[in-house]
């Protein structure tokens, strides 16, 4: 009985704790500082020094902020379009027609997976601009072309329509790959041709995730930070950043501004993910075939939209494929290759990576000057490697966390199945999904700017404390996305596991570490590894932060555009900044193989490759089996 | 060896298991049979431990366990997915129950190893993960798994119905095999009737939350004692007052007969003449459709090569009274 009693109290204590805990999770570090952005925008003093809760929404009708949600929405629109059209197209051409190399195109059309944001945008950038590889080459070619067409609006949108078709790269293929071939055949026997079926019978299965990918292109397009930021096109994120880092010393009231802005922004991706989620609901286009056929690729008859779908293809591979490769072979050029844009074949060199080299130039008063160690690699200088290290540690940690609180949490929401508690503690983790990354991380260093009591009096947004301020935007955004996938992780286990375990003696502990983690360890893995990949080059929260204490990977190769040109200060920024985007699709290329390749793999499998590289080994060291 | 005593369980409003009393004797093979949501899985998640009962007791060797832990029940269980831990090898799978007992490591070999070579695994599968062997490789490793702790009785939870039709076969016989080599009571839970009757000693037929029938195999199926323990065993004719006035039998009751129980001949003075309307062919024997005095009666005869009647022909039937099953109208 004492027993009973003993374990009943630690149970209770347990329960307790851990609910004080998430309260203090959720309430502290997501509705307050949020709360407290929505409030900051209704306790504005106007003019005359009272409070005005409709100061700033005045403000915002007669200036020119509608400008902003204006940009933002014509990008997310021409987004929309272009982005589908892209995307659809590389899908269609890599798995539903018959054209030739497809293996090679499906490869250059995926480069987005592992070569995307700032290194993206700064990617396309240095081929683009004005003095940009490809414009000059263009301008040769078509001598009236404009030099400077990639700028503003055009940039963005030429930028953000090859970067976001990674999720089609990923959802529509595998959309298109479930269709069952004998609807296709039926459709060929009934006469239809081949495009008129890919009208009737099979765009029409794909509906519902060309319905989802246009919601959250949208969104992406809405949100849209380093593009804008780096290529200068005024939308709301770049403005909020900017209202952020104001004062009221320069302009009428800044922060509630920028918390209006970010109002707004969260107010469109409620409305556009409630769209989502009640389509959703609605129900896919399920294959009812007990014999599903697997697609067989469709051979474009008329050979002149064969050439033209070939030649399509091409360009678009060409498209897809030129910032990777011209990345690749700048960041083995010297920096005067590298300035002038022009590949040297002659001179290659690894100083964008590794070692330093002294740099001479002559003044205007025509003195010969030596700047020690200024042409620097990546991992020889001091900004990269800080930034890298800060980056390395804040993904990692925030990361494992999110991974940590949500294994726990879908533990405990599994427990309680289709109770209340679990509902309400699965809406909280989700609550992060509603709003935009902006809005949280604007609410964090405005709220957090200031001594606050339930961090034991400090100012999180003072020096290094930012960091654990960035770590905690971290793992609140990647929350939502941790869910859902671990969630679906514990689906997969079977509720016969656990009653085995339990009749077989093991603890809840027992059964929870030896049974359950390591089946749903694969997923978390996974989880951890795409979560760390995508803050580990995050470019948007480390740029809402601005603090110099908390400078991102990203940030560092931002200020790897601006530095470069100074006399004899980091002469090869360009090539360190290609040196770096190499490195991190190198990075993202390993923790994808990871996930997708070793990561996918059950016991089985692992058995049998420890099984034929063992036998490699006795074939090479000549040992009998 | 097991007694349910007067066993109620409620989940909610619903009442899954209204007054269950079974006794399980040492070393008897006993199926639960019953279609789907008739409480058999609940009454063996009951002996188990999964559910605790409203009210009734569960009693083993004479010993109250119905409060009892699962763990410490020492019943074996095989469940329906086999429930294997799909991250461990096989070993590991079998050697589980053992390490938590906090065995030493020779102890836990040596008696993984012995169970496996009963239930003839080799010890290179042994290395194995589950998701390497076959589905009788992996329902010996379920048994296994659940024999090598030693337990009083095995429940098994319908262990062959996700396999295909032949291998359920296969590991039918096996299991019966096993299950004599090892002595074990076993507590079988199935809706497969022809599984229940190959391998059962004891059968209790579950219906609605009740146990409507518990007997041997063939008091179950020749004896059926209600109108739904006829009616699930196997395939059986109803008969029509057409029928049933002719055979003087009482017209408050509802009249049942086996398909084999019916004769057909030709050329016959006896029975009713009836017409084949079809027949499927099915090898060992073939099933006719008799129209006999307006009604169609299923029948089957062996096929000897000889008397095969064809569609259309003229048949006599004939039917023994003491062959039908009679239960009260409702």
């Amino acid at each position: 009985m004492m027993q009973k009693t003993n374990s009943f109290d630690a149970g209770f204590i347990a329960k307790i704790f851990g609910l004080v805990l998430f309260l203090y999770l959720f309430l502290g570090f997501m509705v307050l500082p949020c709360l407290n952005t929505l409030t900051s925008i209704f306790t504005t003093r106007n003019a005359q020094g009272n409070i005005d809760p409709f100061a700033v929404i005045k403000f915002f009708m007669a200036g020119t902020m509608p400008l902003f949600v204006w940009n933002s929405l014509k990008l997310a629109v021409c987004l929309v379009i272009t982005v589908n059209i892209v995307g659809i197209s590389i899908v269609l051409l890599t798995e539903y027609f018959d054209i030739k190399g497809a293996n090679i195109l499906r490869m250059g059309y995926m480069t987005t997976l592992i070569y995307s944001g700032v290194a993206l945008v700064t990617g396309y950038q240095f081929l683009y601009d004005s003095n940009g590889m490809m414009t000059t080459w263009l301008a040769q070619m078509f001598p009236m072309m404009n030099r400077q067409w990639f700028s503003g609006f055009n940039a963005v949108l030429f930028t953000m329509t090859f970067a976001c078709t990674s999720n089609h790269a990923l959802f529509l293929r595998n959309a298109i790959r479930g269709i069952d071939y004998n609807t296709v055949e039926a459709a060929r026997n009934l006469g239809a041709s081949p495009f008129r079926v890919l009208f009737s019978v099979v765009m029409p299965t794909l509906l519902p995730t060309l319905f989802s990918l246009t919601v959250m292109t949208f969104i992406t397009g809405l949100c849209a930070m380093s593009a804008p930021t780096l290529l200068g096109y005024n939308s709301i994120n770049p403005e909020i950043v900017r209202l952020a880092g104001s004062s009221a010393a320069d302009e009428s009231f800044p922060q509630a501004r920028a918390a209006l802005l970010s109002v707004i922004l969260a107010m469109f991706t409620i409305i556009l993910l409630s769209i989502l989620n009640h389509y959703e609901r609605k129900g896919h286009y399920l294959s009812v075939s007990k014999t599903k056929a697997k697609l067989v690729k469709q051979k474009i008859n008329s050979p002149f939209w064969n050439i033209i779908a070939h030649v399509y293809a091409y360009v678009l591979f060409i498209i897809y494929m030129t910032p990777v490769v011209m990345i690749i072979l700048f960041s083995f050029q010297n920096y005067p290759a590298i300035r002038s844009k022009m590949l040297n074949f002659t001179d290659w060199t690894f100083i964008n990576y590794l070692g330093t080299q002294n740099y001479e130039y002559m003044t205007s008063r025509g003195r010969l000057r030596t700047r020690i160690g200024s042409v620097s690699g990546v991992f020889s200088n001091a900004d990269a490697i800080g930034g890298i290290r800060l980056s390395f540690i804040m993904s990692a940690i925030a990361a494992a966390l999110a991974c940590v609180i949500v294994v726990l949490a879908v533990s405990y929401i599994f427990k309680h199945r289709n109770k209340a508690r679990a509902i309400v503690t699965e809406s909280c983790l989700l609550f992060p999904w509603l709003l935009p990354t902006i809005l949280i991380c604007y609410s964090f260093r405005i709220f957090f700017n200031r001594e606050v009591w339930y961090v034991f009096g400090n100012n999180l947004y003072w020096r290094e404390n930012v960091r654990i301020l960035i770590v905690m935007a971290y793992t609140v955004t990647k929350l939502p996305f941790a869910l859902r996938m671990i969630k679906a992780a514990f689906y997969a286990i079977d509720d016969e596991l656990e009653d085995a375990a339990k009749n077989l003696g093991a603890s809840p502990v027992y059964t929870f570490l030896k049974v359950k983690l390591p089946i749903i360890l694969p997923s978390v893995l996974a989880v951890f590894a795409l979560n760390f990949n995508a803050l580990f080059t995050e470019y948007d929260m480390g740029a809402t932060f601005q603090s110099s204490y908390g400078k991102t990977y990203a940030m560092i190769i931002q200020n790897m555009t601006m530095e470069e040109g100074r006399e004899g200060y980091n002469i090869n920024a360009s090539g360190r900044r290609c040196a770096s985007t190499v490195f991190i699709m190198i990075v993202s290329g390993i923790i994808l193989y990871l996930v997708y390749g070793v990561g996918a793999r059950d016991l089985g499998e692992r058995l049998e490759a420890r099984k034929r590289w063992r036998q490699r080994w006795r074939r090479l060291t000549g040992k009998k089996e | 060896m097991i007694r349910l005593n007067n066993i109620f369980v409620k989940f909610g409003d619903f009442q899954a298991l209204r007054d269950i009393n079974v006794h399980v004797k040492e070393g008897q093979f006993y199926t639960f049979l019953g279609p789907s949501g008739c409480g058999k899985t609940t009454t063996l998640r009951t002996i188990t431990g999964f559910i605790e009962p409203s009210s009734g007791t569960v009693l083993m060797n004479g010993n109250d366990i119905t409060h009892v832990p699962i763990e410490k029940r020492n019943i074996g269980i095989v469940f329906q997915s086999y429930a294997l831990f799909p991250t461990m090898t096989v070993y590991d799978n079998i050697a589980f129950g053992l390490k938590i007992k906090k065995l030493g490591k020779k102890e836990i070999d040596s008696k993984v190893r012995t169970i496996a070579s009963k239930v003839e695994l080799s010890d290179e599968q042994l290395e194995k993960a589950v998701s390497q062997l076959s589905g009788g490789q992996q329902q010996r490793v379920a048994i296994a798994r659940a024999l090598v702790t030693e337990p009083a009785i095995i429940c098994m939870d319908e262990p062959l119905s996700n396999l295909d039709a032949k291998l359920r076969v296969q590991l039918r016989n096996e299991l019966k095999k096993m299950q004599r080599e090892f002595g074990i009571t076993t507590i079988y839970v199935t809706h497969d009737q022809e599984e229940a009757l190959t391998l059962s000693d004891c059968i209790s037929v579950f219906n609605k939350g009740v146990i409507e029938q518990t007997g041997d195999p063939n008091e179950i199926y020749n004896h059926s004692k209600t109108k739904f323990v006829a009616n699930f065993i196997g395939d059986i004719n109803k008969l029509e007052p057409s029928i049933t006035s002719q055979l003087a039998l009482s017209e408050n009751h509802n009249h049942f007969i086996r398909l084999e129980r019916i004769h057909v001949e030709r050329n016959s003075d006896s029975g009713f003449t009836g017409v084949i309307e079809s027949e499927e062919y099915y090898g060992l024997y073939i099933k006719y459709y008799i129209k006999v005095c307006g009604q169609v009666l299923k029948v089957i005869e062996k096929n000897d090569g000889f008397n095969i009647y064809k569609a259309g022909e003229n048949v006599n039937v004939s039917i023994n009274p003491l062959d039908i099953m009679s239960y009260p109208k409702e």
